[in-house]
């Protein structure tokens, strides 16, 4: 299995945890923190990312609670945190400059960094490696949405 | 499950807003798609999410003026709302639209266009959200997502107060002020406009109901809000009257006011040498489209301001364009003017183009 998978030119990392009717992402870090982020599909669907307004560090979000809303010029929404915890970092590269979200949404464009509450239970309700490229692919097919697109440089 | 319809009527200013973020909040697996109707009783105005409302609206005047300020949970920019719009809101599970937002506002637009049409206005959607009567502007739309609920905001625009909406926008400068006033006379429309007078809300509502039943495939079901629905606009009602709400900070700034989806006014300032260069211009399709300059510096021959004015406009806003236009009036007038060089010129207006990537 590759590290990165395409599904209609949109790509899934298989070492990330995803929940994927959010389109968020989860990486289990060495220290036992979580860092959270939007996926490329979410990117996408968003379009250009005008701003990003990120939850402070210290507050505690319940899973499914936004850590983050984001603008496009056509579209405002939550990005929903798939684990529970308190935010103990945020993306201040993110929070200036928004437009990190489309052309880096799993590397640069990673939102918050959370000390997670519940995490072996949530994590196991989150998909990851081959069953995040299959989840990924049932819900690409059924949304139909045709194909991802993607800035110059994505992810360089 | 059937699309709801609650035509709430006329309602208080603030209830306008919180009654779809009500129901957005407030909708589960049970609830049916909802198509909220709502005229607003008082002017007011409404900014997007991620605005900072002291940057956006002049607040001396609204609260001189009695003018109240709301931010919703929708984004974009700054409106002045009154007695002279009705709100279309739909507040629907997200499988029912179409994926991509682009596709949701032509969705959404089509029975207001079609309503347009109806009564005879020659309406079309223009993308990415706009609805326009031969370039003029005669609505706009908004989307985002609420709770579990994927909402999409228009409205129908019967009359509107443009010398209203030019006041209550805060601006760097009075030529500024004027210049949006202009562009939005220029650039909007309104039912009245077009039909020589506005029709009965009533009637256009009769048409809207009719074209979205044909758009969406659905009969349209007249209901009312739940309890539950209820309870949680009377909490938006009291988080949107809070001053923390209100007033948050580190927002969205967007560079220009946005008349339509093609035509932007700007304030462009550059400091050189010999002087400020301070200039308003329009922006329609990446070309100058009006353009006022006000130095604080003496340029001779005394008529070159004006010639530089007159050269410019229609000029597609590139480097090579803009530098090349300059250079010729220059040498034309063999125009003075120490310590402002021509690049000066050039880097003042191209600002607004760096200025528009942040919004």
């Amino acid at each position: 299995m590759s590290e990165r998978e395409e599904i209609r030119g949109c790509v899934v990392l298989t070492n990330l945890h995803y929940a994927v009717d959010d389109h968020t992402w989860a990486m289990i870090n060495d220290d036992g923190t979580v860092t959270v982020g939007m996926t490329d599909v979410a990117q996408n669907l968003a379009g250009a990312v005008l701003h990003a307004k990120i939850k402070k560090v210290g507050a505690v979000r319940a899973k499914g609670k936004p850590v983050a809303t984001v603008e496009s010029s056509k579209w405002v929404g939550p990005v929903k945190t798939p684990v529970s915890g308190e935010i103990i970092e945020r993306n201040e590269a993110v929070a200036a400059e928004a437009q990190i979200l489309n052309r880096s949404p799993y590397k640069k464009g990673w939102l918050v960094k959370l000390q997670p509450s519940n995490l072996q239970a949530e994590i196991a309700e989150l998909k990851t490696g081959d069953a995040a490229v299959a989840a990924y692919r049932v819900k690409i097919e059924k949304d139909g949405l045709k194909a991802c697109e993607h800035l110059d440089g994505f992810e360089d | 499950m059937p699309i709801r319809l609650v035509d709430a009527g006329s309602v208080p200013y603030l209830r306008s807003q919180t009654v779809y973020h009500g129901v957005a909040w407030a909708r589960t697996n049970g609830t049916p798609d909802t198509i909220i109707l709502a005229c607003p009783m008082e002017p007011y105005v409404c900014i997007g999410l991620h605005q900072e409302v002291d940057k956006e609206v002049d607040l001396n005047y609204c609260a001189q003026n009695d003018i109240p300020v709301v931010r919703r949970e929708v984004g974009g920019g700054a409106v002045y709302l009154d007695r002279n719009q009705i709100f279309t809101q739909w507040i629907f599970h997200p499988q029912r639209l179409p994926l991509r937002v682009e596709k949701r506002f032509e969705f959404f637009a089509d029975p207001l266009v079609a309503t347009y049409k109806a009564l005879g206005i020659q309406a079309c959607f223009r993308p990415i959200n706009d609805i326009q009567v031969n370039g003029k502007k005669i609505g706009g739309t908004g989307a985002g997502a609420i709770g579990n609920s994927e909402v999409l905001v228009g409205n129908f625009l019967f009359d509107f107060d443009f010398t209203e909406m030019a006041k209550v926008l805060k601006v760097p400068n009075e030529q500024f002020r004027g210049k949006v006033h202009q562009s939005l006379q220029q650039y909007m429309t309104t039912m009245k406009r077009e039909l020589g007078a506005a029709p009965s809300h009533g009637m256009v509502k009769e048409l809207y109901v009719q074209a979205c039943e044909r758009v969406l495939g659905d009969e349209l079901v007249v209901g009312k809000f739940t309890d539950v629905e209820l309870r949680a606009m009377e909490a938006f009602d009291a988080k949107f009257t809070s001053a923390d709400w209100l007033h948050q900070k580190g927002g969205l700034q967007r560079a220009g006011v946005k008349i339509h989806n093609d035509v932007w006014v700007y304030d462009a300032t550059r400091q050189a040498k010999g002087g400020s260069i301070q200039m308003t211009i329009r922006k329609r399709n990446n070309q100058i489209d009006d353009i006022s300059i006000f130095p604080d510096f003496k340029l001779q021959p005394e008529h070159s301001v004006q010639a530089l004015e007159n050269a410019l406009l229609g000029v597609e806003l590139s480097s090579d364009n803009v530098r090349r236009t300059i250079e010729d009036v220059y040498r034309q007038l063999d125009i003075q003017s120490p310590g402002v060089q021509l690049n000066d010129w050039v880097q003042a207006i191209l600002s607004i183009n760096a200025t528009q990537a942040q919004g």
